[in-house]
């Protein structure tokens, strides 16, 4: 069996599962945000009883609507800080940071642990080897209620990073990579298993872009085994609590896609999809009106460190807003300098979040603006008015874009 | 629940994001609310436009992105009675059978015409052109999203489950 195919063995208290086979399972963690938590889910748990199957395995955050920037912000806000008093739930994160971020900064999401989120880059904490999805709000309501949720076992699609990455490469411009040869529906209802030597390299942050970009993938999920120094940091406590750390060496992939790093330039995801990708190179004519660093994907500690890399001793000529995903995230830049490196390029910082990438606030795009961002998705109207752009990539190249302006490959700044 | 839905097509192209379906604007909107902005980040005249009744026809991935149960609300809400695709985000999926609001794959998407008079038929499990004649076959739901399909969403499903256990 495939890792996923083994933690949901495992959560159904079978001995083996098959791709295509229907269980229920037993969740380990559920978690829900501020937008898709109480305020959605509070009736229906009424409806079901009203007990929690569970208060230690609910992970709540707010973090769509904070700060908020209106009056119906505010009340959702309060909403769901009543209501998480109210159940004394004690993993309650109040607008300190994106809930995919706090699970795997935390140490809540574990390997082999079976993770259900109402949230769909839920699929992020598959970057400790959990078994991650996301769900709508009602169905997150059932599993409150129950602990359980069904699984159809998904085929495993294992992709292969072969060779070591130029360092002008980041975790982003590799799942772009699979994004522009494979494109945003190849793995639909699909586990998307990531290994080779250039995985294996990856710490937790750049995993969690990875495990994150599933989700454009149309995946069900998106696992990285542990390896590495990380296999050896998590896998005591995975292995004594019988959560599974790896696939089965006979394990069954539906398809292996390998890929080489070593010619791929930096990408960028043009308007109107994430796999609408080129060369940064080949859109250095696009001026950019804004650039922004953020979101579970797009704001971690990597993220900030490397911008600050190509922004260390330089100014921006256009508007660069920063919204850390965490405030250990927003802790840790300013204790390593990271922090005064982008202020001191021109840089703004704002509270951690989701920030403008859920289109809901603090910093939304105008008509016609154009943006670059280390965000997560850059359909017409995310981020604001249904005529602006939004182009995705790293943040060597989104830093390197607010320096010059236009669309710019980092290493003419590396 | 309804077996036999009539009407008119409403198509749309590929991997339409549910922040097309329901723009990230309107999130902070009750969910008893959220009907008059359905399609919106896609055509902003949806809601005025479709006939109640109709049925969005679609390429690949339809409902893709975020997991908001709003936009399986805003089409239900605009009077939308099913979507027809040839593949689906599996997450807007899950909610619209969650839902008991119909969902189904048909391969050959791209054979019907914008405005073509449909009928849907959950019993043959048949999607039949009107227009044309042509009648396609719509993809077996799985065994379990089956049963919450018939018991009219995962709620009243779930209900029976937890009556079932006592």
């Amino acid at each position: 069996m495939t890792l996923t195919e083994k933690i949901i063995a495992r959560a159904a208290g079978r001995a083996a599962v098959r791709p295509a086979d229907e269980v229920w399972a037993a969740v380990d963690l559920a978690a829900m945000h501020d937008s898709s938590g109480p305020r959605r889910i509070a009736g229906t748990i009424e409806q079901l009883g009203g007990r929690l199957w569970d208060p230690e395995r609910v992970v709540l955050a707010i973090d769509h609507f904070a700060p908020a920037a209106n009056q119906r912000h505010a009340e959702i806000v309060k909403l769901t800080r009543d209501w998480a008093r109210s159940r004394a739930l004690p993993h309650f994160y109040d607008s300190i940071g994106v809930m995919h971020n706090i699970l795997l900064e935390r140490g809540l999401a574990r390997p082999g642990m079976l993770i259900v989120g109402a949230d769909s880059h839920t699929v992020t904490a598959g970057a400790v080897g959990a078994l991650a999805v996301g769900v709508g709000a009602t169905e997150l309501a059932t599993v409150l209620v129950t602990g359980q949720m069904w699984l159809r076992v998904p085929p495993t699609v294992l992709i292969r990073f072969r060779d070591p990455r130029p360092a002008y490469l980041t975790a982003r411009d590799m799942a772009m990579t699979v994004l522009r040869e494979l494109r945003a529906d190849f793995a639909i209802y699909k586990a998307v298993e990531y290994a080779g030597p250039a995985v294996d390299a990856l710490d937790l942050d750049e995993r969690a872009v990875l495990a994150n970009q599933a989700i454009e993938m149309g995946a069900k999920n998106g696992i990285v085994p542990p390896s590495g120094p990380l296999l050896a940091q998590l896998g005591p406590e995975a292995r004594a609590a019988g959560r599974p750390l790896a696939g089965d060496a006979d394990a069954r992939y539906e398809i292996v896609h390998e890929f080489a790093l070593g010619t791929v330039p930096p990408l960028v995801a043009a308007p109107p999809n994430v796999d609408n990708i080129a060369a940064a190179r080949e859109l250095s004519a696009i001026e950019i009106d804004r650039a922004y660093v953020g979101s579970c994907v797009g704001g971690k500690e990597d993220d900030l460190r490397e911008a600050a890399r190509i922004l260390k001793g330089r100014t921006i000529r256009v508007p660069l807003q920063v919204t850390p995903a965490t405030s250990r995230v927003l802790e840790r830049a300013l204790h390593d300098g990271t922090l005064q490196t982008l202020l001191e390029a021109g840089a703004i910082i704002q509270a951690p979040g989701c920030g403008a990438c859920a289109g809901l606030h603090s910093g939304l795009l105008a008509p016609n603006e154009r943006c670059i961002t280390t965000a997560t998705r850059n359909v017409p109207g995310r981020m604001g008015d249904p005529s602006a752009e939004i182009y995705l990539a790293s943040p060597l190249t989104v830093a390197a874009s607010a320096v010059t302006g236009r669309i710019t490959d980092p290493r003419e700044l590396l | 629940m309804k077996r036999i839905y009539e009407g008119q097509a409403w198509v749309v192209g590929d991997h339409i994001n549910t922040d097309q379906i329901l723009p990230g604007r309107y999130l902070d909107r009750p969910m008893a609310d959220v009907g008059q902005y359905a399609m919106t980040g896609l055509d902003e005249t949806f809601p005025q436009k479709v006939r109640p009744g109709g049925v969005i026809v679609a390429g690949v991935n339809f409902g893709c992105g975020s997991s908001r149960e709003a936009a399986v609300m805003a089409l239900k809400q605009a009077g939308v009675a099913a979507v027809i695709a040839r593949s689906f985000g599996r997450i807007f999926f899950r909610n619209a059978i969650n839902n008991g609001f119909p969902a189904a794959v048909v391969a050959e998407t791209e054979r019907i015409t914008h405005g073509d008079p449909l009928r849907l038929d959950l019993e043959t499990r048949t999607l039949t052109d009107l227009r044309t004649g042509e009648v396609f076959t719509l993809q077996n739901l799985s065994g379990i999203s089956q049963q919450i399909l018939a018991a009219g969403g995962i709620v009243p499903f779930t209900l029976a489950r937890l009556e079932a256990r006592r």
